[in-house]
């Protein structure tokens, strides 16, 4: 398997076992609009951003270790190619996030809940992104 | 548009290129092994710069490597 492949497992990985539970806390127990800041909802989210930023740094170093040449060289042209291609597809994640969270959900949500719906949709698309990455490596191999 | 496969001679070149390996030829192309082997099993196409760089390697011209043939040609 590609250096470049294993390293969009992991980031996958990262953000399904940090960000999956913090939307699943956060959409069971919903968060009051009112309450900004709210110091449980921000403490739940560094939790997940720093065990995430954890899981790459130690898995970033894991994989480096496994292949120092191909981690140290760039990315060739197919590694360029794979690369423009999931993050075109990635694009319109984040459009219609835009829209959903910057256009329509002012008008009938406030605070934590908007805030959530921007992680979410960011989290979405770098999930597109990654993905691509994955099945474009595995239809290659 | 006119459909087309392309294949290639790679496998056959790097034998009697003293059983060169995936690697070594990356390495001499500037692409990784997997590259090598997604562009052998006609699963990646190289760029035009690339290709030349593989028929340079094997000191052969670029239609002895790559072949491209239309699709529901006899």
């Amino acid at each position: 398997m590609a250096y470049r492949e294993k390293a969009g497992w992991l980031s996958l990985f990262a953000m399904v076992v940090t960000f999956g539970p913090y939307f699943t806390i956060t959409g069971l127990h919903s968060v009051p609009s009112e309450a900004l800041p709210n110091l449980r909802q921000l403490g739940l989210f560094a939790v997940a951003a720093v065990v995430q930023a954890m899981i790459l740094g130690a898995g970033h170093l894991y994989l480096r270790r496994g292949a120092v040449q191909e981690a140290r060289m760039g990315l060739d042209e197919r590694d360029g190619a794979i690369k423009r291609e999931s993050i075109s597809w990635a694009y319109y994640v984040p459009i219609a996030g835009t829209i959903v969270v910057g256009c329509v959900m002012p008008f009938n949500s406030s605070g934590w809940s908007i805030v959530n719906a921007a992680l979410f949709m960011m989290i979405a698309a770098e999930m597109v992104h990654y993905g691509v990455v994955v099945f474009s490596y595995r239809g290659q191999a | 548009m006119i459909e087309g496969t392309i294949s290639n001679r790679m496998r056959m070149l790097r034998f009697h290129k003293g059983e060169m390996s995936q690697a070594e030829l990356g390495e001499l192309i500037g692409v990784t092994r997997q590259t090598i082997a997604a562009i052998e099993s006609g699963k990646y196409s190289p760029s035009l710069e690339a290709a030349f760089r593989i028929a340079h390697v094997f000191g052969v011209d670029l239609d002895e490597v790559f072949q491209w043939g239309v699709k529901g040609a006899s």
